[in-house]
């Protein structure tokens, strides 16, 4: 797996990709790599005594995925499906796992000395799901830390 | 250690394990072959090490190189024919190439392993100094090896056994260790590296035939063309031909899964080849004479399975050796070959594996099994005394039979069998054992081709779909609105399911997966019925009913892992991906009775159950048949035991080649028989779906044609034998007020399909037999049959006979007495019923045992259910075994045992 560290000691050249997606208020954003693919595919098979947070199984071109939510993960109330919702397939531990995001935004090229370190506490979430924040001119994204929000306990 | 160029290293890894593959064995090979030196073998093992020394030396791999040229030495005295292999020279041989794959399975740290031992061994052979003498005095090492195995047994439960030959312990008993002039060899692969265990590293690369390949690339090509096809068809407006391309289409995926499947499947072989090594060094530590045979080493398994197998099988090798084949000089004493054989074979049987292994050694003897299980606790006293001899055997794959103490006693043979046999069964195998006190032990086990794909019914639970693996369902139960009072009850808050005068418990699969029911209307738009469907379903011992809401097809589905948020839920095994493109889940059968705690409840209801049963069995005897009609206004019955399972067809399944009836399904075609034609009765009405009964005769699988099934009953074994006299059907009696006829379904195949029963023996009718007593030719055996019920006499004789044994009925024990006492026949196996008029089973049984004459004869009696209680009084009587009517296999099974024949030797494949 391939979490890149977002270290502000990087040399000033070095410039990120990162795509972004809303979940409830907030602006998420993952580093490009990281993302395999987003669809709408969010017709899952429930699996029964499996954790809150997991929504369901998609077959994805003969792959059995499993889909977060991603409200779930956040400590989030759950919203309905909408026509904006969108499943953001990423890599994570060896295999691919769904997000399920309400919405999905730009994505956004930027200097790694532009991420700061997170605030303990962003929008009422705990800021350990968090890797930095990036402060655009009217918007504030969060980079989330795939490991630390995805981690099975 | 840090590699300047790590890709060159991993290339000399993997070349250097395709060198030392085969090294084992061909070192055994040239051991084997002695002074009679093959040169081109030796010549193939020198250059393989030969490359290895060079490339390790070029890569700066210096412990390496430095022992491959020891041994590359050695063997060049070899090949010029200077030095003659010996056991001890390839014994150092063998354990510096155990040590060359170690230190390339860790080749980073493998200059830090230390081999000037190893390496001056084996100097000190090329210098012509005498290798070290085998190691004498074996005996009192027995002990050591015994408590090595269970150590390992008890810290690592699936212990890779392979590495014990080497193990330690052994080496450092013998602080003499007996070593000409160099330092104990041994020790250095102690120090070494994991190398001590070999075992099959988990390859994550396959070899395939370029044939194979060849094959894909051409299906590749047509799926292509295919694709191409699609496209143009679908851009015309009417989508001409698109029937064409769809068949072309469905064609060409079958052929790329199987191709594919293909490139997945290995011989045995490449299992079977390491016992060799396994085999040699553990009798020769042990003092004993061993020879290997294998059998079937290019039957093809799934890859899956043949890494899976191989531990176990190691285990029963090894039990086999040293629990099972006895030192030479307690072989000789008891007139055998003072060299025990041990056979290891596989074959292909009816879409599986059965892998056999068998030893002629001492066996198995019950009784110590019985006394040790009750000294541990495991049974009672009085469970042990009402053992038949075969649940004592299966004793030894009773958890917490492994343990310690068990290994210093004489037949310590159960180290770790319950982790064998769990780890067989987890593969969807079965596992069975059969011993005969000093003639030997063998050892069956039946194995998927692959785990990749499983037979599955998929189930509707609310609005969710599943899959439930085929093997362990035992029948599909429909209970009508009407009948749910009466077959549904409730023990201790428990529901249980009234099943044939037992009773299961039964899991709502509703509630087990904590699924919200659909609500009412939903409910009863979907199954107007309202009945309700349950899978009986088996794990082990354990039988339980599952409630489901509605039954699929069954598919052959193909495994997908679950991902690792997912993967810990208890009642699941895995995904899989239906013909829409949806996922369902695959049910884990033992899962879900551990979540529903019916263990626990298991035996209360056993309890229950017990009491039921006796209620019911002072009636007359009764017989699970399959009720089914072919015209509506005729009912037929077939017996359960008989049938290896039904199958749900549509009629486009049906092909008629030259004149004779197939099934094509799961790849293969079945032979099928229909009714009318073999009997009296009226054509059957043409239905979209129908149900194949399929059922084995004369070792081939045939299906006969069942339009429309009733029920699952027991029924009195009473039929009237006279009103329908005709080839096929045994007897009639009324059932729900419907004349229903009794098939005889190995007779109807016989008339069937005549040629398959051709290398039998004829059918001799058992009455004219008893009237003519007919010169019997040696290969053939007899069999005495006393039975009151026509329907059973002829079931039993139809398939004794099937099998090639002499079959004289009888109709009561007092019949079947004259028939012995006149000695007009010449018995050799009595098989009789217990309950019958004039003179039981019993006193028929008394009365041989009694008599001088006859007493040799072994008594085989026939229940329609084996109680412990029956087989107490039966034993007492001089019974020799106990047997379940029409349990065709067992029976089979046992017959041989008592006597045995030529032409059956296949009947372990009856099951």
């Amino acid at each position: 797996m391939t979490t890149a560290t977002i270290d502000k000691s990087t040399t000033g050249s070095s410039t990120l990709q990162i795509a972004t997606f809303h979940v409830d208020n907030l602006l998420l954003g993952l580093q490009i790599h990281q993302v395999q693919e987003i669809n709408r595919h969010l017709e899952v098979t429930a699996v029964p005594h499996s954790p809150r947070v997991v929504r369901g199984v998609i077959n994805l071109r003969g792959e059995v995925v499993t889909v977060v939510d991603m409200r779930q993960v956040l400590g989030l109330p759950t919203a309905e499906l909408t026509k904006t919702s969108r499943n953001v397939v990423i890599h994570f531990g060896g295999e691919l796992v769904g997000l399920m995001v309400d919405q999905i935004a730009d994505i956004l090229t930027i200097d790694a000395n532009d991420i700061d370190p997170p605030p303990a506490n962003i929008s009422g979430v705990d800021g350990r799901f968090f890797k930095g924040v990036h402060t655009t001119k009217d918007e504030i994204v969060v980079i989330l830390d795939v490991d630390e929000a995805f981690s099975v306990s | 250690m840090q590699f300047e160029d790590p890709e060159l290293v991993a290339e000399f890894v993997v070349e250097a394990n395709e060198h030392l593959r085969d090294i084992e064995n061909q070192l055994l090979e040239i051991e084997a072959s002695g002074a009679d030196i093959n040169v081109d073998l030796v010549n193939t093992v020198f250059r393989g090490v030969h490359s290895i020394k060079g490339a390790a030396g070029f890569l700066g791999l210096e412990s390496l190189k430095l022992l491959a040229h020891s041994l590359e030495g050695v063997l060049n005295l070899m090949r010029e024919g200077t030095l003659v292999p010996t056991s001890p020279i390839v014994d150092v041989m063998l354990r510096s190439a155990d040590q060359l794959r170690g230190m390339v399975a860790t080749i980073e740290t493998s200059n830090e392993v230390d081999v000037s031992e190893l390496a001056a061994a084996l100097d000190a052979i090329a210098a012509g100094n005498e290798a070290p003498a085998p190691v004498q005095q074996r005996e009192e090492f027995r002990e050591s090896v015994a408590e090595t195995n269970v150590a390992s047994e008890q810290t690592t439960p699936a212990v890779d056994p392979i590495d014990v030959p080497s193990s330690e312990p052994i080496v450092e008993s013998v602080p003499t260790a007996p070593v000409a002039n160099t330092p104990n060899p041994a020790s250095a692969s102690k120090k070494g590296t994991p190398s001590a265990s070999p075992s099959v590293s988990a390859e994550t690369n396959i070899r395939v035939s370029v044939d194979v390949l060849d094959q894909l690339m051409n299906l590749a090509g047509e799926l292509v063309l295919g694709r191409n096809q699609l496209l143009q068809v679908t851009s015309t407006p009417e989508h001409l031909g698109l029937d064409g391309v769809a068949s072309h289409l469905d064609q060409v995926t079958s052929e790329l899964q199987d191709a594919i499947m293909q490139t997945r499947m290995q011989p045995i072989g490449s299992v079977f080849g390491r016992f060799s090594r396994v085999v040699r060094d553990l009798s020769s530590q042990l003092s004993k004479k061993c020879d290997l045979v294998l059998e079937g080493q290019d039957v093809e398994v799934d890859k899956t399975i043949s890494e899976a197998i191989g531990d176990p099988l190691t285990h029963l090798v090894r039990n086999s050796v040293d629990h099972g084949i006895e030192l030479p000089a307690d072989r000789v004493a008891v007139g055998k070959p003072d060299a025990g054989t041990l056979r290891l074979s596989a074959r292909h049987q009816s879409g599986k594996v059965r892998i056999e292994i068998s030893d002629d050694g001492a066996g198995i003897d019950a009784e110590t099994l019985k006394a040790k299980a009750v000294s541990k606790g495991l049974i009672t006293q009085e469970q042990a005394l009402s053992m038949t001899e075969r649940e004592a055997v299966r004793l030894i794959f009773h958890p917490g039979f492994s343990m310690a103490a068990a290994v210093t006693d004489v037949s310590g043979r159960g180290v770790g069998m319950d982790v064998v046999r769990s780890n067989i069964e987890r593969l969807g195998g079965v596992v069975e054992i059969e011993t005969t006190i000093g003639k030997g032990t063998a050892i069956h086990i039946t194995l998927p081709l692959t785990l990749a794909i499983i037979p599955s019914l998929i189930v509707r639970c609310s609005d969710n779909r599943f899959a439930i693996p085929q093997v362990n369902i035992a029948e599909l139960v429909r209970i009508r609105p009407a009948e749910i009072a009466a077959r549904i009850g409730q023990v201790k808050n428990a529901e249980v399911l009234r099943l044939r005068g037992t009773l299961l418990p039964l899991v709502r699969l509703n509630d087990c997966l904590d699924m919200e029911r659909l609500d009412d209307r939903l409910e009863a738009l979907v199954d107007a019925e309202d009945a309700i469907n349950i899978i009986v379903v088996e794990t082990g011992k354990l039988r339980y009913g599952l409630v489901v809401d509605g039954l699929f097809d069954s598919e052959e589905i193909v495994v997908k892992p679950l991902g690792q948020h997912v993967k810990s839920c208890p009642c699941l095994s895995g995904a899989t991906i239906l013909g829409d493109g949806r996922v369902a889940l695959i049910l884990d059968v033992p899962g879900i009775a551990t979540k529903s705690n019916l263990r626990q409840r298991q035996d209360d209801q056993q309890l229950a159950a017990d009491g039921s049963n006796n209620d019911s069995h002072d009636s007359t005897e009764q017989q699970p048949v399959l009720l089914f009609t072919s015209h509506p206004e005729e009912q037929f019955a077939v017996p359960m035991p008989m049938v290896a399972r039904i199958e749900r067809v549509h009629r486009d399944q049906l092909d008629s080649v030259g004149g004779q009836e197939l099934l094509q399904y799961r790849g293969a075609s079945l032979p099928l028989m229909r009714l009318e034609n073999l009997i009296t009765a009226k054509p059957q009405q043409e239905r979209e779906r129908l149900f194949v009964i399929v059922f084995e005769a004369a070792g081939h699988e045939i299906g006969l044609i069942a339009p429309q099934l009733v029920d699952i009953r027991n029924v009195s074994a009473e039929f009237d034998s006279m009103t329908f006299g005709e080839e096929g059907v045994c007897g009639a009696q009324v059932i729900d007020d419907r004349t229903t006829r009794a098939l005889d379904l190995l007779s109807l195949a016989h008339k069937s399909r005549p040629e398959w029963f051709a290398k039998n023996e004829p059918v001799i009718s058992a009455t004219a037999a008893l009237n003519t007593p007919s010169p019997i030719t040696p290969a053939t055996k007899t069999i005495l049959l006393a039975e009151d019920s026509t329907f059973f006499r002829r079931q039993v004789t139809s398939f004794l006979e099937d099998e090639g044994y002499r079959v004289v009925g009888c109709e009561d024990g007092r019949v079947a007495w004259h028939t012995l006492k006149s000695g007009h026949e010449d018995i050799d196996l009595l098989l009789t019923d217990i309950e019958m008029p004039n003179m039981n089973g019993l006193e028929l049984s008394r009365h041989v045992k009694d008599d001088e004459n006859l007493q040799h004869i072994p008594v085989i009696a026939l229940t329609s259910l084996a109680g412990q209680e029956d087989e107490r009084r039966g034993r007492e009587a001089g019974v020799d075994d106990y047997q379940v009517k029409l349990d065709r296999a067992n029976l089979l099974k046992a017959v041989l045992r008592f006597a045995p024949i030529g032409v059956c030797q296949s009947v372990g494949s009856t099951e």
